[in-house]
């Protein structure tokens, strides 16, 4: 008799970095990949510290082939450090980590690529050195555009008390501090919105769980492009191309913000139809081919 | 502004170079043809529960290496749905293989069957030597050992008073709740964990036949005792490939394992799979089915 082992070993890669290491700013150690060494390079930027670069799982082996990849975790996840004090995490300094590890790798110039919040450090980047950067894709883009709608209002009361943890009653520090792992599960749930998606939303609680609430609390009051005015004054001084990708059922944020990222930016928008807020993972090839083509346009 | 779409309909992989229609006795089925190089691979219906649309992750690959032919079982699918018992025993299933084969003329055949499909896959092998280069079968419901213990606690005839669990696996209930079965039913089919599309496949599949149909499709398998099916299988010559998920909550893994020993086959294991392992782990299992077929070749 043979027997085949099941599925549920230990995750394996389709790729493995070609080169890996650290930088070092201020004392707080940021990890990087290499993939492939081909022209031009593609650099996939950290989002918020709740997930760290294995989000990024179905683009890398595939930019590996097309392009040179590189990506880092975040400060507070992944292999990077976890500094407990909040201004460890302002944009500036995930920017400043990015351009770093370009630094780091040799590289002069990338097609930059970001997800949700890491749309403050990317537009931060390609505005304070245009030269670094060829181009610049948002997926998702968590930009203070437009007020929260119910029932999202909640979230401005994140430091109080509530006496409820029903739905977005849970993204509060009291909460994440309390019950860490649900509050993980409920915001993954509204991550993904399309169906049959288990096997992604479990993957990120897993990443979630990676870091700590303490820790995520920190990022939280990290300092962003966190007025409209700081948002669209940092975006008038974009000089590359950009392109916007948004699922039109981002319960995240919604698409109408990265349309006004693509026009204050002069980019283009694509609205994804019935996607949620992460369809790099969810429609990898549709993503992956639409970043290509955007990057070769660059060439 | 572009616009893409994430979901669409159904469309898949690979479609048909052939298609048609075998009738037995005023009954059609339905058959599709994939390839063309040799030896034919013939994909058995299963239970009328699911049509052909099940090997859908086995189709496209081996019209790559092999010519393929399918169809739906009586009952499902693009077949008719004939009323009355007789009309769903293992012989008829049998006999619509012999015809689709006569139909698109495949002379022989390694066969590959799911669960049930192993009753009438065994019973052509037996009958027809001739035709039968192999067998394959995937987690066979054969009645050569015993049943999970929990699927025997219920009656399937009588009105129960729980409607728990296997209590499920009930004439009334089907007649009554037929959907919230086929979603226990698949549910127990794929164990694995991040299932749910095919779940939602198969659930879609099950609505293709009434409730009515089903119980008289159960009630032939039912038919088929371990006595009978024990001489089909003394009868089987061709070299036999038996798979079976060693967590199929639907039929243990000692049915493939009694399957294997009653053919002189071979038992492949497959760790932490439950009932479909062509439907969760198709790459394995396409290859373990490809590596038999050119075996036997």
């Amino acid at each position: 008799m043979t027997v085949v082992a099941g599925e549920r070993a230990e995750q394996t890669r389709a790729r493995y970095p070609d080169s890996e290491g650290y930088v070092e700013r201020d004392g707080v150690r940021v990890f990087y990949e290499v993939y492939g060494e081909g022209a031009p390079t593609v650099l996939f930027l950290p989002t918020w510290t709740i997930i760290h670069s294995r989000h990024w799982k179905l683009q890398l082996p595939y930019f590996a082939r097309h392009a040179r990849a590189i990506t880092l975790d975040p400060r507070g996840n992944g292999r990077s450090d976890r500094p407990s004090d909040p201004r460890a995490y302002d944009e500036t300094e995930f920017a400043a980590d990015a351009l770093a590890v370009l630094d780091a790798t040799g590289t002069d110039r990338a097609v930059i690529v970001s997800l949700s919040r890491g749309a403050h450090r990317a537009l931060l980047l390609a505005a304070e050195h245009p030269e670094r950067v060829a181009g610049a894709v948002f997926i998702g883009p968590s930009l203070p555009f437009g007020s929260l709608d119910e029932p999202r209002a909640i979230l401005k009361r994140f430091d109080e008390e509530l006496d409820t943890d029903a739905g977005w009653a849970k993204y509060n520090r009291h909460y994440w501090l309390r019950d860490f792992t649900g509050f993980l599960e409920f915001f993954f749930s509204q991550c993904f919105s399309e169906p049959h998606s288990t096997k992604q939303i479990e993957d990120c609680v897993g990443w979630g769980l990676e870091t700590d609430a303490e820790t995520l609390v920190a990022s939280e009051d990290g300092v962003g492009l966190d007025s409209r005015e700081s948002a669209v004054e940092t975006c008038a001084r974009i000089r590359c191309p950009t392109l916007v990708i948004h699922g039109s059922d981002d319960r995240i944020r919604p698409a109408d913000h990265g349309a006004e990222l693509a026009r204050l930016t002069g980019g283009t928008f694509v609205s994804f139809e019935g996607a949620g807020h992460l369809p790099h993972a969810r429609y990898p090839v549709k993503v992956n081919l639409l970043i290509r083509e955007f990057v070769e346009s660059l060439a | 502004m572009t616009v893409l779409e994430a979901r669409r309909e159904q469309t898949r992989a690979r479609y048909p170079d052939e298609e048609g229609y075998v009738e037995r006795d005023g009954v059609k089925v339905f058959y599709e043809v994939y390839g063309e190089r040799e030896p034919t691979v013939l994909l058995l219906p299963t239970w009328s529960i699911l049509h052909s649309r099940h090997w859908k992750m086995q189709i496209p690959y081996f019209a790559r290496h092999f010519r393929v032919v399918a169809f739906d079982g009586r009952g499902n699918g693009k077949a008719d749905r004939p009323s009355g018992i007789g009309a769903y025993t293992e012989h008829e299933f049998a006999a619509d293989s012999l015809a689709v084969m006569d139909a698109t003329g495949t002379e022989t055949a390694v066969l590959v069957g799911l669960s049930c499909g192993a009753l009438w896959g065994a019973l052509l092998a037996a009958n027809h030597s001739d035709r039968v280069l192999g067998g394959v079968f995937i987690c066979p419901s054969v009645p050569l050992a015993p049943g999970h213990p929990e699927r025997d606690v219920h009656s399937f005839e009588d009105r129960l008073d729980t409607e728990d669990g296997w209590a499920k696996y009930n004439r009334h209930y089907w007649l009554e709740h037929y959907e919230e079965f086929l979603e226990f039913f698949f549910g127990r089919m794929f164990t694995e964990p991040h299932s749910t599309k095919q779940i939602e496949d198969a659930v879609g599949w099950g609505l293709e036949i009434a409730p009515e149909t089903l119980i008289e499709s159960h009630e032939a398998l039912e038919l088929c005792g371990s006595e009978r099916f024990s001489h089909v299988c003394a009868r089987v010559r061709c070299p036999v490939l038996v798979l079976h998920g060693d967590e199929d909550a639907l039929h243990p893994l000692a049915r493939g394992a009694a399957l294997a020993g009653a053919t002189g086959g071979r038992l492949v294991t497959l760790e932490g799979s439950g009932h479909c392992p062509h439907v969760r782990d198709p790459v394995k299992v396409n290859l373990l089915i490809r590596d038999f077929v050119e075996s036997v070749a």
